[in-house]
């Protein structure tokens, strides 16, 4: 733990107060206190990386969308080929300078006194300058929209005002080893199906945040319906019992990034009736490739990716988990009713919107030459199971509301959320990635050090 | 990135407005006032029984966008949802199953359907509908209502004497959809 910050909450406890270090408890008054929330927005939604969307949603040059960086809106533009993140704020009266969801522009003309940026937030000018209507006290440069840090990884967006903080790759650390996996993995990259769904949940995106640091048990119990009607449901008789799928490995990170690689064996036995043993990772990856790709691409992995990553990719890929803060993402191998498989690529982002209110921001994606009928395919089936109608996520939604409310109780509110389910099992033997790895059935580490970011950032000196 | 609109030929497939108070107008109209009161008291496999088995249920996302780039407010590149009978007929198995958290307890919810008009098509037998839906939803002790108000454009088909939804696309008025989730069929 770095963090050293007395600072206080009005009832005299500090964030160390809240977090159990030894006993692996946080209580949930974290999620519901507005104080809390309130240097969230400063400690962790203004210093970390955000995921803001996929260059793809902008094409061309002048096209923008709105998007939210914590509480603030914020236009991502691109301009001259490059993205830009300004704040959508007028410097001159505070008017939103676009109130579009999207749209292309080459100039942001603000609608109250018509000052006018560019896609990068340049100030262009007022239209009466000539009475001097922005004055002589700002300079130009000083009137430009404030801009934030932008990088591009896989053609993802993402930002921070942490002008001078850590490198986007210092940030992922050895996480990246295994994003590169999804997103990188191509020839062309990925592409986004279209704007992303967008949908509010009165929960704490917490609630949500810490769940997407891979909580593997929640699908036993809260997703049961999978085995029982779904597409996991057996034929043997055994219907529910999801047990089998929560094996695997499990990525944890000091940034609180979270993956679960998600054991292949039982697919690829399914598809080919051979011993995966037997089988070379090639032949893996051209029986079951990842979400998007066919057969053929695996060229295409083969260019992008380390023979150790390939090799992961074709035995237990990264399926589910998270980015810190508040990204899911789920790049899953779904078994069809005809006994194939086809994949989900999906990305979300957990808003926050006060303490009690999230914004659910569901992005799906194919790859630019995922085949038309696949695409079609990935896009329904994404749709019908993840998002604001998906048959597993619809679950979840109604489920964080509820630990938001029980958070506000006087008692409930120090009650504690826990994660004592440790592993004691280190990486799965021949294991070729980096970072904190732990094999086996799923465990709450990932979450819990989910938390200990959580607890670094807000700890943090200013 | 696809930026197709299947809506755009709704309206123009839509031939002779039928009479209001006519026979058809009336079966139309006694169709969704029986489809309402199916949902509304959870009769999920009774409700998938009115569904023609090639039916396309779609709920594109809208965006809000300047009145010259309207075309871009509804967008079917991305859906809230995106249907046919066998994924509508696994969400009313699944919402008729066990562990349907979501719906179990259930919303209580009220389907109020108006502002019907009724055409002829091309087809025999086949009529476009347009109706406003508003859905009022209330879940646990909640002291607000979601309201989730909307336009269903619809195919409704004759076969053999039962009539059946052979077509939906759903036209919702929000951007930033106010309820967690669309675990209820619109
Ligand atoms: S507030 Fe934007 S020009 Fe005045
Ligand atoms: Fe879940």
């Amino acid at each position: 733990m770095s963090g050293n910050n007395n600072r206080r909450l009005a009832d005299g406890s500090t964030i160390a107060d809240l977090i159990d270090l030894d006993r692996r408890e946080v209580q949930l008054r974290t999620l519901s206190d507005r104080e809390i929330y309130e240097w969230e927005q400063e400690k962790i939604f203004g210093k970390t990386w955000l995921l803001l969307g996929h260059e793809s949603e902008i094409p061309n040059d002048g096209d923008f969308v709105q998007r939210f960086m914590g509480d603030d809106s914020v236009i991502v533009a691109r301009h001259k080929g490059e993205v830009f993140v300004s704040l959508n704020v007028c410097p001159h009266r505070g008017m939103k300078i676009t109130t579009q969801d999207a749209g292309t522009a080459s100039i942001h003309k603000c609608i109250y006194h018509g000052w006018a940026f560019r896609g990068n937030g340049d100030f262009l000018g007022s239209p009466v300058a000539d009475q001097c209507m922005h004055g002589t006290i700002s300079t130009k440069e000083e009137l430009a929209l404030k801009q934030a840090r932008v990088t591009l990884y896989g053609g993802l967006i993402f930002a921070t005002w942490n002008i001078d903080g850590p490198s986007f790759e210092d940030f992922l650390g050895d996480a990246k080893w295994y994003y590169d996996m999804l997103f990188c993995r191509s020839d062309k990259g990925m592409e986004v199906a279209g704007p992303p769904q967008r949908f509010v949940v009165r929960a704490n995106w917490k609630a949500a945040g810490e769940q997407s640091a891979a909580d593997g048990f929640h699908t036993l119990t809260l997703h049961r319906w999978l085995g029982e009607v779904g597409n996991y449901k057996k034929d043997d008789g055994e219907s529910g019992d999801l047990t089998p799928e929560m094996f695997g490995a499990e990525v944890s990170s000091p940034h609180g990034h979270a993956l679960r690689c998600i054991d292949l064996n039982r697919k690829i036995r399914r598809l080919t009736g051979k011993d995966p043993e037997e089988l070379s990772t090639e032949e893996k990856l051209r029986v079951l490739p990842p979400p998007g790709m066919t057969g053929e691409a695996f060229e295409q992995l083969k260019r992008n990716l380390s023979p150790e990553q390939l090799e992961v990719m074709a035995w237990m890929p990264p399926q589910v988990g998270g980015m810190f803060p508040n990204v899911l993402f789920g790049y899953v191998y779904i078994p069809q009713a005809d006994g194939s498989v086809v994949g989900s690529m999906t990305l979300h982002a957990y808003v926050p919107k006060g303490p009690d209110k999230l914004e659910f921001t569901n992005w799906i994606f194919v790859e630019k030459d995922t085949p038309p009928e696949l695409r079609e395919k990935m896009v329904m089936q994404t749709i019908q199971l993840f998002g604001t109608s998906g048959m597993v996520e619809q679950d979840d939604s109604d489920t964080w509301p509820h630990m938001t409310l029980t958070a506000k109780g006087p008692q409930g509110r120090f009650s504690t959320m826990k994660y004592q389910a440790m592993y004691e099992t280190g990486k799965p033997e021949g294991w070729p990635g980096p970072g904190i790895v732990n094999e086996g059935f799923t465990k709450d580490d990932t979450q819990w050090h989910w938390w200990k970011y959580w607890y670094d950032l807000m700890t943090a000196e200013d | 990135m696809t930026s197709e609109n299947a809506s755009v030929d709704f309206f123009e497939q839509c031939g002779d407005e039928l009479a209001i108070g006519s026979e058809i107008y009336n079966k139309v109209l006694g169709f969704y006032h029986k489809e309402a009161r199916l949902l509304d008291n959870l009769k999920f496999m009774e409700w998938a029984e009115t569904l023609a088995t090639d039916i396309q249920y779609n709920v594109p996302i809208r965006q809000t966008r300047l009145v010259k780039d309207s075309q871009s407010s509804v967008l079917y590149s991305m859906r809230h949802m995106y249907e046919d009978y066998r994924s509508l007929m696994g969400r009313a198995m699944r919402l008729s199953g066990n562990s349907a958290w979501a719906e179990d307890p259930a919303s209580r919810t009220r389907r109020f359907v108006s502002n019907l008009a009724v055409f002829a098509t091309g087809t025999e037998g086949e009529y476009a509908a347009v109706s406003y839906l508003l859905i009022t939803r209330n879940r646990f002790d909640d002291d607000h209502f979601d309201l989730i108000p909307c336009e269903r454009r619809d195919i409704v088909r004759l076969e053999d004497g039962v009539w059946k939804l052979a077509k939906r696309d759903v036209i919702l008025d929000q951007v930033l959809l106010g309820t967690p989730n669309l675990a209820i069929f619109l």
